[in-house]
């Protein structure tokens, strides 16, 4: 990939109320007909109604998204400028967890990063918890770094509560890898960048954004922000969970397709909702991230794939 | 648009009744959406070449120009013919520029020109999101070329700019001197697509000539005699900053009318002496590069160098604007050719010493490096964290960006430099190989002040334009040579004005008693320098008498019978009493009582191994106080140091002082660096 297709791919991303889907769609279009994100731009609009199925709505905002592109080119060069990467969907640095989880219907057209690419790469495991969280699961945080340090995972975190503190003080505290998902856009994470600037550089960490660059924290961010870390993450550890918190509805959700997800097993005093979780068929761990001996039989060949 | 409704248009806009075929051609191609470099002679029309396109265009035409002066001019002209146009530069106010930022927004500016450092501004940045653009010029687009003369750093974005701009935009670079290096590197860099033209680069009514000399005086001399018989009014171009003034200086003394124009100007200052260029106040304005490219004033009749410039693509753009009206213009280039102890040409020098102090050393550019890898820092950080020279912070951080080790990051309104992951290691062939490509353009210009056949061949032959046409003009040629002789009563003048020229220091403000002082001579005056070296660091004893002289002979030419109340001196960092000492003297001289009171509250350095005004000014601030108060109290007083640099130590005493309630401070000193030549 060229980065003079780079003003384009944003056109493409950034084209309001569209949906995911359509503009996967319209890359695996190209994709088949061995076309670039160039070449589509520069097609007729009866052409991307009659091959691109696009009704007169989106066309309409497609044909603003044209207009737009100069202004792009701008954003483009001071985003590469300041050091950040940007990276289509089709770049072979688009990290590979990401698409295979989120597939046509959710992963970004485009993804913004800061720091070591490879990072992407790599096994990769999160760690979830609600705003409330006790000592229970901040020590499970840390043993669950701990781990994953020790079995060449790197951590995926958020950066918005108090278990994603825990987790990135433990990722430093273990000199562990680690994606930092933000819930706003890249170029507004100026705190964040002067904390772990010596990380970025070291290769440590390396930070992503799906969102407009400039856009500032929202609510709503933050919550599309969740679902990118799970989707960037191979492995999911809850360290707690409550019925009416966001982690919640998430975790339930995985597992309905059947995805695997360790949550900690907590102890009857504890207000939290982690062992509905695992009747509803999380997989237990104790405090250590271990898989707990009674959660069923097929424990011992579990202990190695997550441990191996 | 054909050729034909195209004209007609520029009939009433701009009021020309054709277009020059290459003017059109470069049209043309720019209204089908192309990228175009075009190479043409200076005062050739090339600004027509984006101008008329531009008020075709629905949107807006951004002009990326490194000269802040040729945009004032361009705008002007534009906006007299009715087209929208303004600039956004750093001669306005914050206010205008935003102004002129929203209007480009909202659609009310055909033409935006602007300075290419602005595309590291957030603000433009923010509102280039927002603009409705339809063309991008790069004028002067040689200085997005390593390989071009004065390389512009920020030009790097620009290119990367176009490159990522839609395909279909047109997009022009201008320039008058690319040789086919530069153009082939210009043309890499814009586009695979971009298409040149190239015009032919003679201009016929230049008279060429070189004075060679033998002594610097000389120089002075010739013009003193033969200034007023030129024609017309024209530039002086010197070396230096320090030159500028004392040319100026000298030939006011014999009386011609001139000034100075220099870089170290304020934006008004420099803004009021090329609206007087304009209008011809002078006979000469005597000008650094400073000045110049870019200017279009119809009848420069003369233009005079003093110095070598760097190449020959250097003096064909410097020339180049004189004589666009068509007439008969002299270009005169001096060159001391007399040789020093190791058989080096005197005037080969200067820009030799450019060239060799055109980079940090290495060994800088790792301290950077090393700093940037403990914390992101901003420019003035580095430069106190490395005591560097701001200059060579300047220099080594373009070069760290360029080569992908360091980025410039946005942290709210500042910026920081970070070092980057998986950075590569600093590459310093490139830096060698432009030294050599340097040194070779060097000797080229001297090779243009031997040859004996035609010059203005040689220039068109440097710069890559091979047609044949006949070459005349110069005094290889068809012109006598221009000689040396100067009169003794010319001489005598010189010794004169020699005596009689002193250096001001410019100390003064209203958050203090201090007013303008005097030097008795330029630190870079060898004789000068020497003694007060000597002195100093190797144990020479007490200043010279000879500088006592020329201190006091400062003094009465500034201060005359003004009255004094106390002389006071600098207290010593590290020369121990020589100031004192030499204070001491004056008042005996000058009958003023001496005081010792003015003393040092804490430790500081000498100022002279400080490499930067930043640090210079922190190691001074608040060091000095004045132990008897009541001794000042409503006094007027004589504050004297040996060497007068930053000015750092004589303001910060000022404003010390100024809390005691001293009526006034006079300040005198021995000698005063130029551009921190110490
Ligand atoms: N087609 C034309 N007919 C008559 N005059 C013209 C035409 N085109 C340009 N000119 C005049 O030529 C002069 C020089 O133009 P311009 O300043 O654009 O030169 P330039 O090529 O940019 O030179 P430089 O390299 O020195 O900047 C201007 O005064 C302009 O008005
Ligand atoms: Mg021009």
């Amino acid at each position: 990939m060229m980065n003079e297709e780079l003003a384009y791919w944003l056109a493409l991303a950034h084209v309001p109320n569209i949906k995911i889907k359509t503009k996967n769609e319209i890359i695996v279009r190209l994709f088949e007909r061995n076309k670039t994100i160039i070449d589509f731009f520069q097609l007729d609009t009866s052409i991307w109604e009659k091959d691109f199925e696009l009704n007169k709505t989106e066309l309409e905002l497609f044909i603003d998204a044209k207009k737009e592109l100069p202004n792009y080119a701008f954003m483009v060069e001071d985003l590469l400028e300041q050091g950040y990467n940007i990276l289509p969907i089709t770049s072979s640095d688009y990290s590979p967890t990401l698409k295979k989880n989120l597939g046509r219907t959710y992963a970004p057209p485009v993804i913004y990063t800061k720091g070591n690419l490879q990072i992407m790469k790599e096994k990769s495991i999160a760690i979830l918890g609600s705003q409330k969280v006790n000592n229970n699961s901040l020590q499970f945080a840390d043993n669950v770094v701990k781990n994953a340090s020790a079995n060449h995972k790197i951590v995926v975190s958020g950066v918005a509560n108090r278990i994603d503190k825990q987790v990135l003080d433990s990722v430093l505290k273990y000199k562990e890898q680690s994606i930092i998902v933000l819930p706003q856009g890249i170029a507004t994470f100026q705190t964040g960048f002067k904390k772990h600037y010596k990380q970025i550089i070291s290769g440590d960490v390396l930070v992503i954004s799906t969102f407009y660059p400039k856009s500032t924290w929202s609510a709503q961010l933050a919550m599309q922000s969740n679902a990118i870390i799970y989707g960037l993450a191979s492995e999911i550890y809850v360290a707690d969970s409550n019925e009416e918190d966001g982690t919640w509805s998430k975790v339930m959700d995985n597992l309905r397709k059947g995805k695997t997800i360790y949550v900690r097993e907590s102890n009857p005093k504890e207000k939290n909702a982690n062992n509905i979780l695992i009747s509803k068929g999380g997989k237990a761990v104790d405090i250590f991230g271990k898989l707990n001996n009674t959660a069923g039989k097929e424990d011992d060949e579990s202990q190695k794939t997550l441990f191996d | 648009m054909n050729r034909r409704e195209a004209e007609k248009k520029l009939k009433t806009i701009f009021g020309f009744d054709h277009f020059y075929d290459e003017q059109w051609n470069t049209i043309d191609l720019l209204f089908q959406g192309k990228k175009v470099l075009l190479i043409e002679k200076t005062g050739f029309g090339k600004s027509l070449c984006f101008q008329f396109p531009a008020t075709q265009f629905d949107g807006l035409t951004i002009i990326f120009s490194p000269l802040i002066a040729l945009m004032r001019d361009q705008v002007k002209g534009l906006n007299e013919k009715g087209i929208n146009a303004k600039y956004i530069n750093s001669e306005q106010t914050p206010a205008e520029n935003s102004q002129t930022i929203q209007d480009a927004i909202d659609g009310k500016l055909k033409i935006l020109y602007i300075a290419p450092e602005r595309q590291e501004n957030q603000e433009w940045i923010k509102a280039t999101r927002m603009m409705n653009l339809s063309m991008i010029v790069i004028d002067e687009a040689h200085t997005i070329s390593v390989w071009g003369h004065d390389f512009r750093p920020a030009f790097r974005r620009i290119i990367n700019l176009v490159k990522l701009l839609p395909q279909d935009l047109p997009v022009l670079a201008t320039t008058a001197t690319a040789t086919k290096r530069v153009q082939e590197d210009i043309e890499k860099q814009i586009s695979d697509d971009i298409q040149t033209i190239r015009g032919e680069l003679i201009r016929d009514n230049f008279e060429l000539y070189v004075i060679k000399v033998n002594y610097e005086d000389d120089k002075l001399l010739w013009l003193a005699e033969n200034l007023s018989a030129i024609e017309g009014n024209g530039i002086i171009y010197t070396g230096t900053r320090a030159n500028t003034e004392i040319y100026s200086r000298w030939l006011e003394f014999i009386g011609a009318k001139t000034t100075e124009y220099n870089a170290g100007l304020d934006a008004n200052s420099r803004k009021e002496i090329e609206n007087g260029l304009m209008n011809n106040e002078w006979k000469a304005v005597i000008s650094t590069n400073a000045l110049g490219m870019g200017i279009d004033k119809s009848d420069i009749r003369f233009i005079v160098h003093t110095q070598i410039p760097a190449s020959p693509i250097h003096y064909y753009q410097e020339i180049g604007r004189a004589g666009r009206d068509g007439k008969p213009s002299k270009l005169i280039l001096f060159y001391n050719s007399s040789k020093d102890e190791n058989g080096i040409e005197e005037d080969y020098k200067l820009p030799k010493s450019f060239i060799d102090g055109g980079r940090p050393s290495l060994k800088n550019y790792i301290k950077v490096i090393e700093a940037l890898k403990q914390e992101q820092l901003g420019e003035r950080q580095i430069i106190k964290a490395t005591n560097l020279k701001q200059t060579q912070v300047k220099v080594i951080r373009a070069d760290l960006i360029e080569q992908g080790i360091v980025r410039e990051v946005i942290y709210g309104r500042s910026k920081k430099y970070e070092y980057q992951f998986n950075a590569p290691e600093l590459n310093s062939t490139s830096f060698d190989e432009l030294r050599n490509l340097k040194l070779k353009e060097l000797d080229s210009m001297l090779e243009y002040i031997n040859i004996s056949s035609s010059r203005m061949k040689f220039l068109c032959d440097y710069l890559g334009d091979d047609s044949h046409t006949e070459y005349k003009n110069c005094d290889n040629t068809t012109l006598d040579k221009l000689k040396i002789n100067p009169k003794n009563e010319t001489k005598e003048k010189l010794l004169e004005f020699r005596e009689s020229y002193l250096p001001e220091l410019s100390v003064e403000s209203k958050y203090s008693k201090l007013v303008d002082g005097i030097a008795s001579s330029y630190y870079g005056v060898s004789s000068v320098k020497n003694a007060l070296y000597r002195s100093k660091h190797e144990d020479g004893g007490d200043f010279p008498d000879f500088l006592l002289r020329l201190t006091l002979k400062a003094f009465r030419k500034k201060y005359g019978q003004e009255q004094f109340d106390l002389i006071i001196y600098v207290p010593p960092t590290e020369s121990g009493d020589l100031v004192k000492n030499f204070a001491e003297k004056l008042s005996q001289v000058l009958k003023i009582p001496i005081s010792h009171n003015l003393i040092k509250t804490g430790v500081s350095k000498p100022q002279r191994v400080l490499k930067n005004g930043y640090l210079k000014k922190d190691n001074v601030a608040k060091k000095f106080t004045y132990s008897q108060p009541k001794e000042i109290l409503g006094k007027s007083v004589v504050l004297f140091d040996d060497i007068f640099d930053s000015g750092a130590t004589i303001i910060e005493i000022g404003s010390a002082l100024s809390k005691f309630k001293v009526a006034k401070i006079s300040p005198l000193v021995i000698a005063r660096t130029v551009g921190g030549d110490i």
